[in-house]
């Protein structure tokens, strides 16, 4: 099928040929550019190929010149979130319950004096999961949330949400670009994909970032083979790794090797404990068996250590891309959400870093006000994000999109450009000059999503 | 020229993906031009597999439409196939016109390509790639038309594909122009054909390589091979894949006056290449990294073992080389850049899978404690397939088997069989991923 032309407000039309390249060019996104990787949990983006323990001189050393430095975590919820059944309008419930018909939110729990109900999922998880946390003043709801002319497909709409850029062409992510300007050029963790390939929206230029899936997969092991044989393994292994050799192939070869073995033993105190016990494991509860909980408990753990951890990203494995069986998916997909952020905020409190942590939460659009045949909904316009963090401004930040007044697709009317939020976390939480980083960043204004 | 199972493992390594005990025992003694012509020419009757068809519990490959089977496809083939060097040059060939990003059976379909052209005229496989779906959308040559001729193509097709230099930017906007025409057609459920409309192709004067004319599509290919640059930079290129160093400028000569000779035959080129006195240098110490794919095939081919399991998509996937996935038109990076902690890691972890699903795998009751040290690493080195293995790295496997029953009682020796299987697949495992067994 011809690829459909995004007719939107495609920035880049505007602007010259040599602009366009500076927002563009992308670099360490293309796998040509990954090298010098580390390990087996952690993946390192860098165009210099980087010695494993320079990367650790350069976190500490990083950490140690800015100590309580401030860190912006991303928080995908990929498929397009709906808006209406995670914030409905109770103000407007007769109207909500037209459009939505039998799969609509019957009772939802009213969002303090907002005019707003939440999704009854988003109650569950530690002190009342969001819901407590928007009680609490800690959760800033940004409803009606995209871009003019909003392309449905997920494809494109992912892409201009990971690169800041309403186009099609490649670019790094627009976290990555802020690296670009603001980052290291030394230290890779400062840049964290919970995940084994690097997220989009971190995507860099020149800065150097990494993937970590899990801190614990990078020894060299033997299925079955423990205690002192394991060690006797090991030790064999340093033996033929240390062996003499000759040529650029060979010498590749063993370097390797004693590498793998270094990193192993390097991370060695972040692998659980032959008493299963976890040196990363959070302070606090978090769901069972959650991956985004998983992952959103060592993005805590490593932004407690002094690696120099900046910007993280973190994607839900929950679908929202709810066609057909919304109440059940819909309702999956948040109470996962709702218990893995309401434990990660507790457990960033509990090490005592919160306040320097702020999350962004964010899915590529909304879903069509009308619900389809199958108790589901389509791709559609004005979807929903949130800021949440002790530092986060609190209640409804955003103009609740119109159910009477949809644009010419039956889809909600847009409220709040996404880059509208971008920039305003780019100067108010990062402290950087968003123009940097968006362009035409002056034309979105800003909102106060930091207090 | 002595010819001795040194030889015929270089050989077959280099050509293909290793050589069995048995293979390298009687190739040995069939002698050199034998073993060559064997190697070059593949059986009589073209290549077949041999063996048992993949089964993963039960289920067929299904490599259009299952995600990864494409893969493990491929892989079969090189597992199995009589004709290995064929499968090789398969694989050079999809990492020279690298091509990613489209529906698997476009790629697949330029992957039968590949294999029937690997060995004849390059000039024709040269055609063939140039009119390849996959390709054309990849490099955009599809919908090239007079009105906007694209020059990805024609750039790469000079740079990367036939000549490397010699060439300018002038020389790349003349071949876009000539290289106009191409018109992809879609329905509703996706590309129906990529035809020729002449109506579409450029059939203005241009002037390409110093030749003028109203060039078309067969002109630009017949002048790019034609052009004097092309055989060195073929020559050198895939001499790369087979030699660790690099060619003198007398080889290169002299190989390319054999390409030359041929009509830009491949076959005579790999012959010679094959033959050459440099491939069989430092036999005891093999200083060519074996690429992602060659190291778990040839793991899986010289053990005899068979895909029973779908890991190979996935380790290739994180060992850096997912077939039909290359990074980007330049291929792969090759030689040392293959290799990171990282990836000598993930090598580490293929050992878990070839030792507890494949052939090597450890039979309860058939390693008992008792065996001598030499004895237990004489059973884990036939077990792999009797691989090139230098004395030092046998010293210390066989010290390791020494001290592996430290922490028992001697008198519990007899009964301690558990311990000799661990032993075992320590043993082969090591023996599947050490340094040595990275290079060959």
């Amino acid at each position: 099928m011809p690829r459909s032309i995004h007719k939107g407000c495609d920035d880049f039309r505007q602007t010259s040929a040599g602009a366009r390249e500076r927002w563009l060019t992308p670099r360490l996104t293309r796998r040509q550019a990954l090298m010098g990787a580390l390990g087996g949990g952690l993946t390192i983006w860098s165009q210099q190929t980087m010695p494993w323990a320079r990367v650790l001189e350069a976190a500490s050393a990083q950490a140690a010149g800015a100590p309580g430095v401030r860190v912006l975590v991303s928080v995908f919820l990929p498929g397009g979130c709906d808006l209406l059944d995670t914030l409905p309008p109770l103000g407007a419930y007769g109207q909500y319950a037209d459009l939505r018909g039998a799969m609509k939110l019957d009772a939802p729990p009213a969002l303090g004096a907002t005019g707003l109900g939440i999704h009854p999922s988003l109650t569950e998880g530690t002190g009342g999961g969001v819901k407590g946390l928007f009680d609490a003043g800690k959760v800033g709801f940004l409803p009606g949330i995209d871009y003019a002319n909003p392309d449905l497909s997920h494809f494109h709409s992912r892409h201009f949400w990971e690169t800041g850029l309403v186009t099609e062409r490649a670019a790094p992510g627009w976290l990555g670009r802020w690296l670009d300007h603001h980052g290291s050029r030394e230290n890779p963790l400062q840049g964290l994909t919970l995940a084994s390939t690097l997220s989009p929206v971190l995507a860099t230029s020149s800065a150097p970032v990494a993937a970590l899936e899990s801190p614990t997969d990078v020894a060299l092991d033997v299925w079955g083979v423990g205690g002192l044989q394991e060690r006797q393994m090991l030790d064999a292994w340093a033996r033929l790794a240390g062996a003499h050799a000759r040529g650029a192939g060979p010498q590749s070869v063993h370097t390797a090797a004693r590498l793998a073995k270094s990193v192993g033993d390097r991370l060695r105190p972040y692998a659980p404990r032959q008493d299963g016990s976890d040196p990363l494991a959070p302070p606090v509860p978090y769901p069972d068996g959650d991956t985004l909980g998983e992952r959103l408990s060592r993005v805590a753990a490593l932004v407690a250590q002094p690696l120099g951890v900046r910007l993280a990203a973190v994607d839900s494995d929950s679908q929202f891309d709810t066609h057909d069986d919304q109440p059940r998916d819909l309702g999956d997909g948040l109470r996962s959400a709702s218990q893995s952020l309401a434990a990660f905020q507790a457990d960033l409190e509990a090490r005592g870093i919160a306040d320097r942590v702020l999350t962004l939460v964010w899915s590529e659009f909304g879903r069509r006000p009308r619900a389809n045949e199958s108790s589901g909904t389509d791709h559609g316009a004005g979807g929903i994000a949130w800021v949440q963090g002790t530092h986060a401004a609190s209640g409804i930040l955003t103009d609740y999109p119109s159910l009477t007044d949809f644009d010419s697709d039956d889809n909600l009317k847009v409220t709040v450009d996404f880059r509208k939020v971008y920039c305003s976390l780019i100067e108010g939480w990062l402290g950087t000059d968003a123009a940097e980083v968006i362009p035409n960043a002056g034309a979105y204004g800003r909102l106060a999503l930091v207090r | 020229m002595s010819w001795t199972e040194a030889h015929v493992r270089r050989l077959f390594w280099r050509a293909g993906f290793g050589a069995t005990p048995a293979e390298a025992r009687g190739w040995a003694k069939r002698g050199r031009a034998a073993t060559l012509d064997w190697v070059v020419d593949g059986p009589r009757g073209g290549a077949r597999l041999r063996g048992p068809a993949p089964h993963l519990r039960g289920r067929r490959l299904d490599p259009a439409d299952v995600w990864g089977d494409d893969v493990l496809w491929w892989v079969d083939r090189m597992i199995r196939t009589t004709y290995p060097l064929q499968e090789k040059l398969t694989l050079i060939w999809h990492d020279h016109f690298a091509t990613a990003q489209q529906d698997t059976p476009l790629m697949l379909a330029q992957n039968r390509m590949l294999r029937r052209r690997a060995l004849g005229s390059f000039r024709a496989l040269l055609g063939d790639v140039t009119r390849d779906p996959a390709m054309q959308l990849f490099l955009s040559l599809a919908d090239s038309t007079k009105d906007a001729p694209n020059e990805n193509y024609a750039r790469e097709l000079m740079e990367l594909f036939t000549l490397g230099s010699g060439y300018t930017e002038r020389d790349v906007r003349a071949a876009a122009r000539a290289l106009t025409g191409f018109s992809s057609r879609y329905d509703h459920s996706g590309l129906v054909s990529i035809a020729y409309r002449p109506d579409q192709h450029d059939d203005g004067v241009k002037t390409l390589l110093g030749r003028r004319g109203r060039l078309g599509v067969d002109d630009v290919l017949d002048l790019v091979t034609a052009h004097r640059d092309h055989a060195p930079f073929l020559v050198a290129k895939l001499w790369s894949y087979f030699v660790a160093t690099p060619p003198s400028a007398a080889t290169v000569r002299g190989l390319s006056a054999t390409y030359r000779r041929s009509g830009l035959q491949i076959k005579p080129l790999v012959r010679a290449i094959l033959s050459h006195p440099a491939l069989y240098a430092n036999l005891d110490a093999p200083d060519l990294v074996k690429c992602p794919v060659v190291y778990l095939a040839g793991a899986l081919r010289t053990t005899g073992t068979y895909l029973t399991q779908d890991y190979p998509t996935w380790m290739l996937h994180q060992m850096g080389q997912m077939p039909f996935d290359p990074p980007s038109v330049a291929g792969w990076d090759w030689r040392p850049a293959w290799m990171s902690s990282n990836a000598m890691c993930q090598r580490f972890a293929l050992g878990n899978y070839v030792v507890t699903w494949g052939r090597p795998r450890v039979r309860r009751g058939s390693a008992p404690a008792t065996l001598t040290p030499r004895q237990a690493f004489q059973r884990a080195w036939s077990a792999v397939g009797e691989p090139h293995v230098s004395t030092a790295t046998r010293s210390t496997l066989e010290h390791l088997a020494k001290h592996f029953f430290d922490d028992l009682d001697p008198r519990w020796r007899d009964t301690a069989g558990w311990r000799g299987e661990a032993l075992q697949a320590t043993l082969r495992h090591l023996l599947l991923t050490c340094p040595e067994s990275q290079l060959h």
